[in-house]
């Protein structure tokens, strides 16, 4: 056993240090596994990079209130009375000015696009002072919080990312109202920071919609007492809302891109059979090519396993070393790398790409098997090579 | 002996190989022809856009409402030939996850603007007596197999009907199709005056107007005119062509599209060069042989043309079975698919650009193996060998 141990290490060394002669049949093998893990890694990490926008901006502790049907805050309406309503339900936390609640607004405006220089649909949100304590991780970056009752209005950072023109201290236009932008906020990387907020009373009055807004989010004592809401809505003919937790709303919104991860691993796994057919290729050229080092190391006595494996770790390495090569050129070119697409509310959502350490384990292992089964055929026809054929063969 | 025998020899003397190499250059344009279609199928909105059509918006974004009052001021604008208008419904079917593109329409202008829609003309006139008629496009009605006369419940995710429900009842009055297979038909019409009589807010709003021109050489005029005339009043209006309207639109689902298909063309192009390298190296092994036919009296220019026409047949044979399969895989996406896109077809353009691609791979593979055949020295090649 120690002897077939030994020999078929001596294989494998001798099989990687004769690389360099087959170099470009090497390389496109390398090549090959490389474009296919890099493919899927740069899917992959697009879809990881919204979900963990969206699904970062969930709290468990606030409970979100939104029309009946309308499944996203846009199409959202509740009316004033109904907001005083929700006010007396259970189950939310209370201080000294009664539940914390907070009303909100959600209209769309037009920005310009750095990356195509077109317009796009940006979030504008009303709220109040509660509101914004209520969203966890908010910090004003730069300049101050807007004036309740004016005109001011604050830009989260992915808006400056992927937005021309929302410099702070400048004068925008919304149709006919003017805004002025007096501070930068960022709310650590999630789905907030892709919007502007205003005080809510502004928005009703420039937006003509009197006393009523759109969703309502409210803090709530544990996460059970969603159940006691849903009770009370029901019990209130007047309430026709459905109640959520937060976290729930964002993780049934941040599934959107998950068609994308799923187009990634169809195209990857086709084109992984496309870099099979290469690395076959390559390594029936190896095989060809050592066919007399091979028969010379039976006839002094070396195992057919050892000239197996010494094939197959051959493979192993060529495909896990462009697996490697592929996600380090992915994770350059990627990670990071600022997107933004239409979201469930018909909006932009500005997002990173995001790598991730279970990312890279899923490139290798792709990596890895299109070298398994490359080397596996292969390493059989090495280990069965008639010694007498390989010497009078002259290819 | 026969050139094209020889070639056939030389290809099929490895046939693993041959199979290998081909199978790759298959995936290949495979590939090449589904994602093509996909980007098309994305792009069909600008594509398949009328010249002379003009979508105007509310200058805020195309989701706030313009009044009603609009659409009998743009049909005195000179230059004017047809207007329409529409609402969005945010309609869904049974579940809100079934999204469906419904909108509320003006019956009498709406396949007038939209002329390249057909629709029986018993159907058109059912549907124009009907107020609580709609007519669906064709893709939709596949999609949940809808017939003419069914009475199909549809919800809204925005409006509330006045008799409590988010709910409306319609009756399909027709299925409409279009002249060209790429137009989307994927979704339904129904009438603006029912919908304002039954929900219950909203009043006299209508979300776009979309008009013909008298000719699209007027299209820049007819629109300042339009902005123009409603400038510095309560809704104020941006007035584009449609193909405008409907790329920034498609540039609303961002640059992640053409991220995505920046990178499959690049794992395109990739793969080629992979496969070109194995060609080149498979010519470069018959070096010796290559020095016995000059031996034997093949002129350099025979054996030229002998390699390049080997190249190329490698290169169209696993092109053309990969573009043929992708036809029929296209196919059977586009119908899997048809509840969130456009037809998939393999058009013209996407089969001359991959007939282009093949014969650029089959003369780059082959031009090096073969200018080296051209330029062998006998003698030094039967001394490497």
């Amino acid at each position: 056993m120690g002897t077939i141990l030994s020999q078929t290490i001596a294989v494998i060394i001798m099989n990687i240090r004769s690389l360099p002669r087959r170099i470009w049949m090497s390389a496109a093998m390398v090549l090959a596994s490389a474009v296919v893990v890099a493919i899927l890694l740069a899917f992959l990490a697009m879809a990881k990079g919204f979900e963990t926008t969206l699904e970062s901006a969930g709290s468990d502790d606030l409970a979100i209130f939104l029309r009946d049907g309308s499944s996203a805050e846009l199409n959202s309406v509740i009316s004033k009375e109904q907001v005083s309503l929700i006010e007396t339900a259970p189950g939310i936390v209370k201080d000294s000015e009664g539940s914390l609640l907070s009303a909100e607004l959600y209209v769309i405006v037009d920005g310009i696009k750095k990356s195509s220089q077109t317009e796009a649909n940006i979030p504008l949100r009303g709220i109040d002072q509660r509101g914004i304590t209520m969203r966890k991780g908010f910090q004003l970056t730069k300049g101050r919080m807007f004036a309740t009752g004016t005109n001011e209005i604050i830009v989260g950072n992915g808006i400056i990312r992927e937005f021309d023109g929302f410099d702070l201290g400048q004068e925008i236009h919304f149709g006919k109202n003017t805004w002025t932008i007096v501070g930068i906020f960022s709310t650590g990387g999630n789905v907030f920071e892709s919007e502007l907020w205003a005080d809510v009373k502004v928005i009703q009055n420039f937006y003509r919609r009197g006393s009523s807004v759109q969703t309502i989010r409210a803090r709530i004592e544990s996460i059970d007492s969603i159940e006691s809401i849903k009770a009370f809505i029901k019990n209130e003919a007047r309430l026709n809302l459905e109640v959520q937790t937060e976290s729930d709303y964002f993780s049934t919104q941040s599934k959107s891109l998950n068609y994308m991860a799923i187009f990634g691993k169809v195209i990857s796994s086709i084109m992984a059979l496309g870099a099979l057919a290469g690395a076959l290729n390559t390594m029936y050229t190896s095989v060809a090519d050592r066919s007399k080092e091979i028969a010379t190391l039976r006839i002094i006595g070396f195992s057919n396993i050892s000239a197996f494996f010494g094939t197959l770790f051959e493979a192993l390495t060529l495909s896990a070393f462009g697996g490697l090569l592929g996600a380090f050129i992915a994770f350059l070119i990627f990670d990071g790398m600022n997107a933004s697409t239409l979201g469930g509310n018909f909006t932009q959502v500005v997002f990173s790409f995001k790598f991730s350490n279970d990312l890279l384990v899923q490139g290798i292992l792709m990596a890895l098997l299109i070298g398994l089964i490359s080397g596996v055929f292969p390493a059989w026809r090495a280990a069965r090579m008639p010694v007498l054929l390989a010497f009078s063969n002259q290819h | 002996m026969n050139d094209l025998f020889l070639i056939y020899k030389n290809l099929t003397r490895k046939k693993l190989r041959l199979f290998l190499t081909s199978f790759a250059i298959f995936i290949a344009f495979l590939i090449f022809g589904a994602v093509s279609a996909l980007k098309g199928s994305l792009d069909s909105g600008i594509e398949m856009s009328a010249d002379n059509r003009l979508v105007v918006v509310h200058k805020i974004n195309f989701t706030v409402s313009l009044p009603y009052a609009y659409v009998n001021k743009v049909k005195q604008i000179e230059g004017v030939k047809d207007v329409t208008h529409a609402n969005w419904f945010g309609g869904y079917y049974q579940e809100p996850s079934n999204q469906i593109v419904a909108l509320a329409v003006d019956p009498a202008s709406y396949f007038d603007v939209y002329s390249e829609l057909i629709i029986a003309p018993q159907q058109k006139a059912q549907w124009l007596k009907n107020q609580t008629g709609m007519l669906i496009g064709e893709r939709l009605a596949k999609v949940y197999g809808w017939k003419v006369g069914d009475r199909i419940p549809i919800s809204s995710n925005i409006f509330s009907h006045n008799d409590g429900g988010h709910t409306w009842d319609f009756v399909v009055d027709g299925i409409f199709s279009a002249e060209e297979v790429q137009t989307d038909t994927g979704y339904l019409v129904f009438h603006y005056k029912y919908f304002k009589e039954t929900q219950t807010f909203g009043g006299d709003n209508v979300g776009w107007l979309v008009l013909t021109t008298k000719s699209s050489s007027i299209n820049e005029k007819v629109a300042k005119a339009i902005d123009k005339e409603f400038a510095n009043s309560q809704a104020e209006t941006e007035t584009s062509t449609e193909k405008a309207f409907n790329k920034a639109f498609l540039e609303q689902l961002g640059n992640i599209g053409l991220i995505i298909f920046s990178v499959v063309f690049m794992a395109f192009f990739t793969i080629l060069v992979v496969v070109g390298n194995t060609m080149v190296l498979a010519v470069r092994e018959r070096t010796n042989e290559i020095a016995v036919l000059k031996t034997l009296g093949f002129t350099s220019m025979r054996i030229f043309k002998m390699i390049l026409a080997e190249s190329l047949l490698l290169a169209f044979l696993g092109g053309l079975t990969g573009l043929g399969v992708s036809y029929i895989v296209i196919k059977g996406v586009s119908e899997q698919l048809a509840r969130f896109l456009p037809n998939m077809v393999l058009t013209t353009d996407i089969v001359l650009q991959a007939l282009f691609y093949m014969l650029a791979l089959g003369l780059i593979s082959g031009i090096i193996p073969a200018v080296n055949a051209l330029r062998l020295n006998i003698v030094s090649a039967f001394n490497r060998g």
